[in-house]
């Protein structure tokens, strides 16, 4: 032990002289702002696909650019917001980058994005890109991001068994706790639906549904739709499952959608909630489930399919890089139709061009075919930069639908403490 | 001069550790040195910028990059938490949990290491290391392997209650069938968990302590006591209890402070900043700095005050023991 401390001020002082010196060895890129290299960041684990698809953009930007060499660096989805944050303070970022679609507006707000706007409106192909999808990529009228892939949520359900308890997909509210409760009942031990209770985006589903709205901008001030009958009425229905129809069990109150998720994967649960992406990540659970696992699209309370939040992933320019049109030559090589189209296909994604989502053969696809349905329906979360924090860290949604699950408070009273929190986030000066 | 040649052996005798004097005071310091520019640079700067961040307005990555100014709000970010009711609840939260968990851990560890004091060479062995392979696991991997077992599902304790005959299960807590059931859903359940795992993994430190402190207790008082008639409880607040009373109360400020400001084992239990009602004063801080959007004032504010808060709990502490000493 005495060593240990004698030793410790020693281990310190080399490690911090390391990292200065390494602090210094890193600042050389500034000389280097001639075009030799470009600084790529794409999320995720990078897989051996997706190399192989990013080399050949490489090559096709290169034709153009013959002395520039694409650096591609991946970065974890959970490690980006420290990695932009640190990228953002220490000066040293990417010339490119991905990052998830709900994150642009908030990045762009501490001014970690360049303004595209000029260069998007000059750019023919853009013009075909999903209106909603641009929408969302945009702060105070100026575009942050262009969309690069996007995907919808579904339901995911084990065909065997609902064949077992003979019932077809649900169309409506009614016809999902229906379908729930017969599957529950045929196989005891496991729950109707695992229901994501501390998420917000497959609840969202349910509240456009009914006919609700999470919250308005009504000449400059945000007025929440929380308290409307419609969005109780969704409210109601999507706590019910567990307090009245005991499809889902208590803990669903805590479940993010992995957790749901996991409950399918292992043969614990007849539905779940799932993007067309997730189906990798369910049969890396359970690689058996393929032969019995279907999709269809999140129902109305009437019979129509409800409208999902479209998530995906932007492609943005670094305010900070001093390349950045080479940055944008190499941003139109990547989202070009042929390259977009192939690449969201290898994901399990959708293209973000209408006309590709519209003539995409996904009619025949067992999993795809319900994703490509709702595709045709899309809505976003309100559009300010402010509602991350709604949405992230006060979790405004999450927590109202989870305290009605736990019985700590009424619907009534949820939807007016929620109301009250967002317009006061959402409004806040 | 006569005087002096006189006295050259006593003054010499005097001479010599006056002499060596500054050698011996300037050494220590010396050595200090490497230590103390690492504390002064990984541990004082870092926390005279928080104080310093404290009073600006500090909300984007460009401000502490030095792209933006900083706009001095003085004491608005201090005044906004105090005002927030919300503050409250975090604040009842934060010393309630602690007070249970210096409580506990303290009672618990303490009996551990009466246990240890008495067994034979070999069992006290065999317990100490059982005990210590609890505090040798890292407070992250320990809290995800206590998340399993609390899990929903699959988890043992599930599994346990499932085990119960359902007669009995119903009887006590009315219902029989637990799978699914929410074991984080209620703030006072999560609350309880949280202080199972983190008395789990401080307990032993303090067992150990006390077991070091108990080797130094020369036997023979134990011993006049018991033949004096003395039973087990008067032996230990009589005897071992006021000997102890140093190791004791170190021991209980060192629990206060690693209780404040508990962060792994709620950040693992609680699956992240999602779960508002079981703040603590640590997490609620490291959330308002850093979930999007940041807030870099608020939250260092938040934890300045969470570090006066400790100050002032462990200065009354230390006082009351230092004076207890005095009597």
């Amino acid at each position: 032990m005495n060593r240990w401390k004698r030793l410790a001020p020693v281990t310190a002082v080399v490690a911090s002289a390391a990292m200065v010196l390494a602090g210094c060895g890193g600042s050389g890129d500034d000389e280097a702002a001639d075009n030799s290299k470009l600084t790529v960041w794409m999320m995720g684990e990078g897989s051996d696909a997706q190399t192989k698809f990013l080399d050949g953009v490489e090559t096709e930007f290169r034709q153009k650019h013959p002395d520039t060499d694409v650096v591609v660096q991946y970065i974890p989805w959970l490690e980006a917001p420290k990695k932009f944050q640190a990228a953002l303070a220490g000066g040293e970022g990417p010339d490119v980058t991905e990052l998830g679609n709900t994150e642009t507006q908030g990045w762009a707000a501490q001014e970690a994005l360049a303004d595209v706007s000029g260069r998007m409106s000059g750019w023919a192909e853009s013009k075909d890109i999903l209106p909603d999808l641009v929408k969302n990529a945009q702060l105070d009228g100026k575009q942050y991001g262009v969309p690069w892939y996007a995907g919808v949520r579904a339901i995911y359900y084990r065909t065997d068994w609902f064949a077992e308890a003979g019932v077809q997909p649900p169309k409506n509210w009614e016809e999902l706790v229906a379908a729930a409760k017969a599957v529950q009942a045929k196989k005891p031990g496991t729950y109707g639906i695992a229901l994501p209770g501390n998420s917000e985006l497959p609840f969202y589903s349910f509240l456009w549904g009914a006919g609700g709205e999470i919250a308005t901008n009504q000449g400059g001030s945000w007025k929440s739709g929380y308290t409307t009958p419609e969005a109780q009425k969704a409210v109601k229905f999507w706590t019910d499952m567990v307090t009245v129809h005991k499809i889902a069990p208590p803990a669903a109150a805590g479940w993010n959608e992995i957790d749901a998720r996991t409950q399918f994967a292992t043969g614990k649960a007849a539905m779940a909630f799932g993007g067309s992406w997730q189906a990798g990540a369910i049969k890396k659970d359970n690689p058996e489930i393929e032969k019995v696992w279907g999709t269809f699209p999140i129902p109305g309370p009437d019979g129509r399919p409800a409208p999902a939040f479209a998530g995906g992933s932007d492609i943005a320019l670094w305010q900070d890089s001093k390349k950045q049109d080479l940055a944008w030559d190499y941003l139109t090589v990547l989202l070009n139709k042929k390259n977009a189209q192939s690449f969201a296909g290898s994901l399990g994604f959708f293209p973000v061009y209408s006309d590709l989502v519209a003539s995409g053969d996904y009619a025949n696809d067992k999993l795809m075919a319900a994703f490509a349905t709702t595709m045709q329906n899309t809505k976003v979360t309100p559009l300010t930069p402010k509602w991350v924090e709604v949405s992230r860290t006060k979790t405004v949604t999450q927590a109202m639908n989870s305290s009605v699950m736990k019985g700590q408070k009424t619907v009534e009273q949820a939807t007016t403490d929620a109301a009250a929190e967002m317009e006061s986030i959402l409004n806040a000066k | 001069m006569t005087t002096l040649t006189e006295d050259t052996g006593t003054a010499a005798a005097r001479e010599t550790p006056a002499r060596r004097r500054p050698r011996v005071d300037r050494l220590p310091y010396l050595l200090l040195l490497p230590c103390l520019v690492v504390v002064g640079v990984l541990l004082l700067w870092p926390l005279g910028q928080v104080v310093a961040m404290s009073f600006y307005k500090l909300d984007s990555v460009r401000q502490l990059r030095g792209d933006r100014e900083w706009p001095w709000v003085g004491l608005a970010n201090y005044t906004q938490i105090l005002a927030d009711p919300f503050f409250r609840t975090v604040l009842r939260n934060t010393v309630l949990f602690a007070a249970a968990n210096v409580a506990l851990t303290m009672i618990l560890g303490t009996l551990v290491g009466l246990l240890l004091n008495r067994l034979g060479r070999k069992m006290a062995t065999f317990v100490a290391s059982c005990v210590m392979l609890a505090w040798a696991t890292p407070a992250l991997t320990g809290t995800i392997v206590w998340k399993w077992i609390f899990d929903d599902t699959s988890g043992l304790v599930t599994w346990l209650f499932n085990k119960l005959p359902d007669g009995l299960s119903q009887a006590l807590f009315g219902q029989s069938d637990w799978t699914g059931y929410g074991w984080f859903n209620s703030p006072l359940l999560f609350f309880a968990i949280l202080t199972l795992v983190v008395v789990w993994h401080s307990f032993p430190f303090i067992a150990v302590s006390v077991l070091a402190g108990l080797k130094s207790v020369p036997s023979e008082l134990h011993e006049a006591a018991r033949v004096d008639g003395a039973g087990p409880w008067k032996v230990f607040w009589k005897i071992t209890f006021p000997l102890l009373r140093p190791v004791f109360g170190i021991l209980v400020v060192l629990s206060t402070i690693w209780d404040f400001k508990v962060f792994t084992q709620q950040f693992v239990l609680a699956g992240g900043t999602q779960d508002r009602p079981t703040f603590m004063l640590s997490i609620y801080s490291y959330a308002e700095a850093f979930s999007p959007p940041p807030k870099y004032g608020v939250g260092s504010a938040i934890a300045v005050i969470l570090t006066l808060i400790l100050l002032v709990v462990t200065g009354l502490y230390v006082r009351m023991v230092l004076r207890q000493e005095d009597e």
